[in-house]
């Protein structure tokens, strides 16, 4: 199967979200309690939580015909990075990038170390910090379904087909198409094809995307090919430090017995 | 001071380090029985905090002193070092241990920790981290196990550590080198989230070599301070090449670490006397200046105060470098904040308390500490003078 991606095209977005209940009823999450909070009031909850694997976000901006506020909205979900620095960084493999996009996590394994969280450029995996028994909670890109051919519970339920899903080579191409036939209705980047190596989730917009509170000035480069370069070194690190320091013991030992007159040899030999 | 003074001053003190420990142990029942949230700060933006800074980051670096006295010692056999190594051993195992306690604190789900060793995971610090850690503690057991198995009088398993011994140091070493510079791959993974003052390609060799500078640095606090709390005669001799050896790292270490801001070119947010360049400025004066100041008077090194200041100094640097980088300066592109909470701070200060008790017990029972006792004090009582003018 060739890697999927999906588009979020933010301007087709009403801020329904469908998408968000959709997830729940799929990945079989309990509801919540909302609360309002200081900030984008309409926005409920007010980030990710272990119950929630994407949000739709409310920016209210001044981004009407006329420059009145306006509701821009944006969605948070896992990105599934082609390079996942949290798949590089758990130390036992729990998460893993499968060939068909989806970065999908394996609680078994999980020790609960959290640098896969630290690892996210974009703040996504989330821990159960209030449980006994915890584990980290993000996005599955539906993987179970995409197995047998479905496409993601978000996308399929989207009213206005703000999601879009398929082959990430179609995705790039129908992007940028969309930016192309309509450069009025959108800004021209596309959130997700360069940002740390490229990823899974194409996100689209009518307004530059920190303003919609986005991560900005990412890095094109992933951040795993600053670690495993180093990493990749280990082995020779250790059989470097292990052979240098044998031969200086081995010239000490040789120099002390040269000097056999050389009083601390002799008093330190009792001494252990 | 009359010694029924000493006495009860150094019960109180004792029973303050047993109150910490308590108290510290009380609060990881209730971590365990309830969730980490009830007793830490740590939030879905900032997962790690003051934990990881410390208990992890901190506690790895200043447990240096282990391989870097052993390296001295055992392998440059440098005049004088063997007898210290014993007590860079115990410091060094006492840090990493406790670093395992605290581990099994803050991590979520540790009754699943065997599973790193079932798991292969190259491209991962972490993993990286823990084998090396996990052997390295193995390794400063067998390094420090000849005293405890001599002071139970099994002597056989001694004759067979000791006909290896240099093999374990060696490999002690190289295990260490590797795992002290991965905590700073640790924290190259996260360019958007630590500082540009801190986040440099050059983190893994800035941390090792940080963590070869506290080696000796600890190793001067711990001998005066052993020395002065057992009345015995500092061996200056040592503490007078520690120093040495302790200026040359300074003067290396602080070279890379400007060297480093500057070639990176983010020299000038040093100079913007924000939150962030003022941590930076108080990391380099303390840690790296201040000392080197110390370091260069005339004759310090008869000195064993000016001496311990020096290198009190390096190892507060060390630890700040720690907190700066991993939680005091990092930011999150989030809503959330994070600020450890004192039941946070509590069990990494119990841990500590821990330790110095260990080490206290330990240095009364095992043969640490064999250096001459200091002539009695003048305030001793005319019959006891007397007494032993007789003998």
């Amino acid at each position: 199967m060739a890697p999927k991606a999906m588009i979020q095209d933010n301007t087709r977005c009403i801020g329904c979200r469908a998408c968000m209940i959709a997830c729940k009823a799929w990945n079989d999450l309990p509801g919540d309690v909302g609360s309002f909070f200081a900030g984008p009031g309409y926005q409920n909850p007010r980030d990710l939580d272990p119950h929630n694997y994407t949000v739709i976000t409310y920016a209210g901006i001044d981004a009407g015909p006329n420059g009145q506020p306006d509701w821009v909205f944006g969605r948070l979900l896992c990105m599934h990075c082609l390079e996942p620095a949290c798949a590089s960084a758990c130390p036992t493999t729990a998460l893993t990038k499968t060939p068909d996009g989806p970065v999908v996590f394996n609680a078994w394994r999980c020790i609960g170390c959290r640098y896969c969280m630290q690892a996210c450029p974009f703040v996504v995996p989330k821990f159960d910090f209030d449980k006994v028994v915890p584990a980290i909670h993000k996005c599955t890109f539906c993987a179970d379904r995409i197995q047998i051919g479905r496409e993601p519970a978000c996308a399929q339920v989207c009213p206005t087909d703000a999601i879009t899903f398929g082959d990430r080579d179609d995705m790039v191409k129908e992007a940028r198409r969309r930016i192309a036939s309509a450069p009025n209705r959108y800004v021209p980047h596309i959130y997700g094809l360069d940002e740390v190596g490229g990823t899974s989730v194409l996100h689209l917009s009518s307004v530059p995307f920190e303003k919609l509170g986005y991560p900005a000035n990412l890095p094109d480069k992933p951040p795993p090919v600053l670690t495993t370069k180093v990493l990749h070194f280990t082995p020779k690190i250790f059989g470097t430090v292990w052979v240098t320091m044998a031969v200086v013991a081995m010239i000490v030992k040789r120099r002390f017995r040269f000097w056999a007159h050389d009083e601390h040899e002799a008093e330190e030999h009792g001494d252990r | 001071m009359a010694t029924a003074d000493r006495v009860r001053r150094g019960r109180a003190i004792l029973l303050l380090l047993w109150g910490l420990v308590l108290a510290a142990v009380v609060a990881t029942i209730v971590r365990y029985a309830t969730g980490i949230a009830t007793i830490a700060n740590v939030n879905q933006a900032y997962p790690w905090g003051w934990w990881v800074g410390f208990d992890m980051l901190t506690r790895i670096a200043l447990g240096g002193v282990g391989f870097t006295m052993a390296a001295a010692g055992e392998i440059f056999d440098i005049k004088g070092f063997r007898p210290i190594v014993r007590a860079a051993l115990l410091v060094g195992l006492l840090w990493y241990l406790t670093y395992a306690a605290v581990l099994m604190v803050e991590l979520g789900r540790p009754w699943m920790v065997w599973i790193v060793f079932f798991s292969w995971a190259p491209t991962s610090a972490m993993f990286e981290v823990a084998l090396c850690a996990v052997s390295y503690i193995t390794i400063l057991v067998l390094e420090f196990s000849p005293l405890v198995l001599t002071r139970l009088g099994w002597t056989m398993p001694v004759r067979w550590i000791n006909a290896v011994y240099l093999l374990i140091v060696i490999t002690g070493v190289s295990l260490s080198s590797l795992h002290q510079s991965s905590l700073g791959t640790l924290l190259l993974l996260l360019p958007t989230k630590v500082n540009p003052l801190w986040h440099s390609e050059l983190l893994p060799v800035l941390f090792l070599l940080s963590a070869i500078m506290a080696g000796p640095a600890m190793m001067i606090v711990e001998h005066v301070l052993a020395t002065h709390f057992l009345r015995l005669q500092p061996r200056m001799d040592v503490l007078r090449s520690l120093t040495r050896g302790l200026t040359v790292l300074v003067v290396v270490y602080l070279v890379l670490r400007l060297g480093d801001v500057l070639y990176r070119g983010v020299g000038d947010a040093t100079l913007s006397f924000g939150f962030e360049a003022r941590w930076f400025w108080l990391e380099i004066v303390v840690g790296l200046l201040a000392p080197l100041a110390l370091l260069l008077v005339p004759n310090i090194d008869r000195n064993k105060w000016g001496m311990f200041a020096a290198a009190a100094c390096v190892l507060i640097g060390v630890v700040l470098n720690r907190l700066n980088a991993a939680v005091v300066t990092m930011r999150v592109h989030s809503w959330e904040t994070y600020r450890p909470a004192i039941t946070e701070v509590l069990i990494s200060v119990g841990a500590v308390a821990g330790m110095v008790l260990a080490y206290i017990y330990l240095v009364r029972w095992l043969p640490i500490h064999t250096e001459p006792s200091l002539p009695p004090e003048p305030e001793t009582t005319p019959a006891g003078t007397l007494a032993q003018a007789v003998s």
